[in-house]
């Protein structure tokens, strides 16, 4: 049993001693250099996006938000049109999505038989999987030209008589334009929606929820009265991780939006996000002002996204540590 | 060497508590502790929840530092060095100071790699002496016989006793000189529990023994002496046997027969 | 008071007012149910038309032929092998510096300050527009060097991988218990051995997953590579030239007028969405075992 009897410090165990604790401190830097690069990304990509907009900014200042002209030829820019298609299509996606996938979460949590609630949640994930280029190819194919034949014609000869709603829905059906694109834009968004309410009506204590049933509640009534206010704000902060990804989303519009820099009052009509317009246009950009005017264009959506994610971070925290409670 | 009040024997002292004060943040968790561990006796803490025992126990390796804001004052004598030192090399002192958790901590690979793991952080040896360590560890905790025919299967495989045992293996297989006990059993069934207490009475051999435990019975039944705390403080330390036949301290008395606790 | 138990629904209003309970009641989960099955059927729609529409085109020349000029056929080899090279690339280069960083949040820098930014920084990022990062890239890596490479792209593919991969490997060295921590540096193992040996042993599946939803993610990605590693109509291994991708040929032949294009854009969605699919089903056989313990 000597073999474990103690053996005190010896020369060799502080040799070695002292080479761990040189690895040790060489991979707390390591790891803490790695997580300054996350940060130095985040940095760089401000710092070129407001690099590479400085030619933009400066010919056309603050004009360039609030101008509609995107004339190549005469190189003037202005990137209001983008920024309208943006926030449109953002707006019907979330119109469309936020109710169905409120809807979904709610089957999930208080309706589902346990043995459906996996295959369902799993296939709400795949969905979210599922890369934007397809969900793209699919709306220009398919979607696309379904909604042309059936959807539109029946929408402008509905609102027609009807003022205002009739210069909103005026033909003729192109098929693709605003409104298609809000819509593939709400397919792409639902299932982020909906995983990230069904989590927060998770978190919901369950003694709540019996508590109210208790009181012979309905099923309607404990989501309206308990389980929908108690996660009030993370709902609204999935909502705007929701939003913070439909801003962003390139490829799933960029096919069914038509690629018209303009604004209508129809959004059965072709428009453009801001996107768009730096995918279809960026490679085929001639001229130092074209280039930064797109990467300016970028900037704002940076911005806007960033602002928007961020308040989504800051609910969604605000919501967990609710749920800590 | 300063002598304990207490101490009825001069006996040597491993480890010497002196005015040992602890706090979590702003608040004081250990008030004034003066203590010694006498070398190769077995000394148990006891006391009810809160009173500062394993906050005590943790001391002793200095694991605290591990987190934020919880801090120790006074002198911890180590061999004639205080542990509390900025400059303590932590690796260094816990080498020397092993510890063996409440819950069993298997690491996630092989039973063997359990037990070499920490031997070969500081040993250059050949696999033959290797084996024979491992052999010699896993026989001390008297673990070798259950365990010999799957050395390679993995540590979380075995039961909750023998994780137990592979922790104390793995503890002493990098010879250390004290090992501390953080209620090593109240995971356990009754028979893996006898079975840590008697290996815990073979280790005094060896080893400086301090052992927390909520089991009165399992103080009296491993330890030469006992240290009873409460509320932060040390109320009274003695031989076991003076404490649980004839405790000086009435609150003592009122714990080691059952009125509070 | 003796009535008490009956009282609540024995007069007419009463039973009126619960009658009209149960019906909104109805109406609530007849919605909730009806949303479900539209989400389900977009799934399914998306689905069918991909299976029956990819499939049709799907020839063993998809895999053995060069994208064809227009009004040809030909395969989509250019673009799987770009496809493979800048993914593999990417995730070579975002892994580590993801994994490591996660490692910092969980382990060094657990308590700290920095951790929260990072972490907040790192949120941003992940949900951040690719086509940002493809513009970042361009400016930094494709101006400069004054031509679009496949070296390009594979970092504005890394940059994507990072936010993936730092979010998993911080959850999953969380979810390490606290004792075996405890337990290492009661061994005075340094915590550098402790994290590589103990904590990664502990967390790999989920770090495995992690990087295995980072490579369904950017594998088909088509923003940021658009104006980085560009396309290529030729077959090209060279890091230093554009480099031909599926994603980018997809929008490129899907836009085009020319239906054996499109075709090839339909097989090329098709193989993708396959990729994605199995990855994203590997990841979660990966983790359920550890989730589900």
């Amino acid at each position: 049993m000597t073999g474990l009897r103690s053996a005190g410090v010896d020369s060799t165990k502080l040799k070695r001693m002292g080479r761990l604790r040189a690895g040790d401190l060489l991979f707390n830097w390591v790891t803490f250099a790695a997580a300054l690069t996350v940060l130095l990304l985040l940095g760089g990509v401000i710092v070129s996006l407001i690099y590479g907009s400085i030619p933009a900014f400066q010919t056309f200042g603050l004009d360039f938000l609030t101008t509609q002209s995107w004339n190549p030829v005469t190189e003037k820019f202005g990137a209001l049109a983008p920024i309208y298609g943006t926030v449109v299509t953002s707006i019907i996606a979330l119109l469309i999505a936020v109710p169905v996938g409120i809807g979904i979460s709610i089957f999930l949590t208080e309706l589902c038989p346990p043995w459906l609630k996996r295959p369902i949640g799993v296939a709400i994930e795949l969905l979210a999987g599922i890369p934007s280029i397809i969900y793209g190819i699919w709306g220009l194919f398919v979607f696309a030209p379904f909604f042309q034949a059936t959807v539109q014609p029946f929408l402008i000869d509905v609102f027609a008589p009807i003022p205002v709603l009739n210069s909103i829905f005026a033909g003729p059906p192109y098929g693709i334009g605003v409104l298609t694109a809000g819509i593939i834009l709400a397919i792409m968004v639902l299932p982020f929606i909906t995983s990230i309410t069904r989590d927060v009506f998770d978190t919901v204590p369950p003694v709540l929820k019996e508590a109210t049933y208790g009181l012979g509640c309905t099923t309607a009534e404990v989501v309206t009265k308990v389980v929908l206010p108690y996660s009030r704000v993370g709902v609204i902060g999935g909502v705007m991780l929701g939003l913070g990804r439909a801003l962003g989303e390139t490829m799933a519009v960029t096919f069914v939006i038509g690629n018209a820099h303009k604004i209508s009052a129809s959004i059965l009509s072709p428009g453009t996000t801001i996107s768009a317009s730096i995918a279809n246009e960026f490679t085929e950009a001639v001229g130092d002002l074209y280039t930064s005017s797109l990467i300016a264009l970028g900037l704002i959506l940076f911005v806007i996204t960033f602002i928007v994610l961020a308040a989504a971070r800051i609910m969604l925290a605000r919501m967990n540590t609710k749920a800590g409670n | 060497m300063m002598q304990s009040a207490v101490a009825p024997n001069a006996l040597p002292e491993k480890i010497s508590i002196k005015n040992l004060k602890f706090f979590y943040g702003d608040s004081l968790a250990l008030k004034s502790i003066n203590l010694p561990l006498y070398e190769k006796k077995v000394t148990a803490f006891i006391g009810p929840s809160g009173c500062g025992k394993s906050t005590l126990l943790r001391v002793l390796n200095r694991m605290y530092d591990l987190y934020p804001r919880q801090r120790a004052e006074g002198e911890v004598l180590f061999d004639g060095g205080n542990i509390l030192n900025p400059g303590q090399d932590l690796n260094l002192l816990r080498a020397r100071i092993g510890m063996v958790f409440q819950k069993p901590t298997p690491f996630p690979m092989s039973i063997y790699d359990n037990i070499a793991f920490g031997i070969r952080l500081y040993e250059n040896i050949s696999r033959a002496e290797m084996d024979a360590r491992v052999e010699a560890a896993l026989t001390r905790a008297a673990l070798w016989n259950e365990v010999k025919d799957k050395l390679s299967s993995s540590g979380l495989s075995l039961s909750g006793g023998q994780q137990q045992r592979l922790c104390i293996a793995r503890s002493i297989a990098v010879r250390p000189e004290v090992v501390l006990f953080d209620e090593p059993c109240s995971a356990l069934d009754p028979i893996s529990t006898a079975k840590i207490e008697e290996l815990i009475d073979e280790l005094t051999a060896d080893y400086t023994i301090a052992i927390v435990t909520h089991n009165m019975q399992q103080a009296a039944r491993v330890s030469d002496y006992t240290a009873f705390m409460y509320l932060g403080e040390l109320i009274e330390f003695d031989e076991t046997s003076k404490i649980f036949t004839a405790p000086s301290d009435k609150r003592t008395q009122d714990y080691i027969t059952g009125r509070f606790g | 008071m003796a009535s008490l138990g009956n009282s609540a629904i024995s007069t007419p209003a009463a039973q009126a007012l619960y009658r009209r309970r149960r019906r909104s009641n109805g109406i609530l989960l007849t919605l909730s149910f009806a949303a479900t099955i539209f989400g389900l059927l977009w799934l399914a729609l998306i689905l069918i038309a991909l299976f029956y529409q990819g499939f049709s085109g799907l020839s063993l020349s998809i895999f053995t032929e060069m994208t064809p000029p227009p009004g040809e056929a030909g395969g989509l080899l250019n673009a799987i092998i770009g496809s493979l090279i800048m993914t593999i690339a990417g995730v070579a280069i975002g892994t580590p510096i993801g994994i490591l960083a996660g490692t910092y949040m969980a382990e060094y820098g657990r308590h700290n300050q920095l951790t929260n930014v990072v972490r907040f920084i790192n949120d941003i990022l992940l949900a951040a527009p690719s086509i940002v990062i493809g513009l970042f890239v361009y400016e930094v890596v494709v101006a400069p060097m004054g031509h679009f490479s496949a070296i390009a792209g594979s970092l504005a593919l890394a940059i994507l991988v990072i936010p993936v991969v730092v979010r998993t490997t911080e959850d999953m060295l969380n979810l390490v218990p606290n004792t075996l921590r405890e337990a290492s540096a009661a061994l005075g193992l340094p915590r550098a051995v402790m994290i590589r040996q103990v904590a990664y042993r502990a967390a790999l599946s989920g770090i495995v997953t992690g990087v295995l939803l980072a490579i369904a993610r950017v594998s088909g990605e088509t923003a940021p590579l658009l104006f980085t590693a560009l396309n290529n109509q030729f077959w090209s291994v060279d890091p230093n030239a554009p480099m031909s991708s599926l994603p980018v040929t997809i929008f490129q032949f899907a836009l085009s007028p020319y239906p054996e294009w499109q075709k090839l854009a339909w097989s090329g969605a098709l193989l993708i969405t396959i990729a994605v699919l199995a990855l994203n089903i590997i990841a979660r056989t990966f983790l359920s075992p550890r989730t589900s313990k």
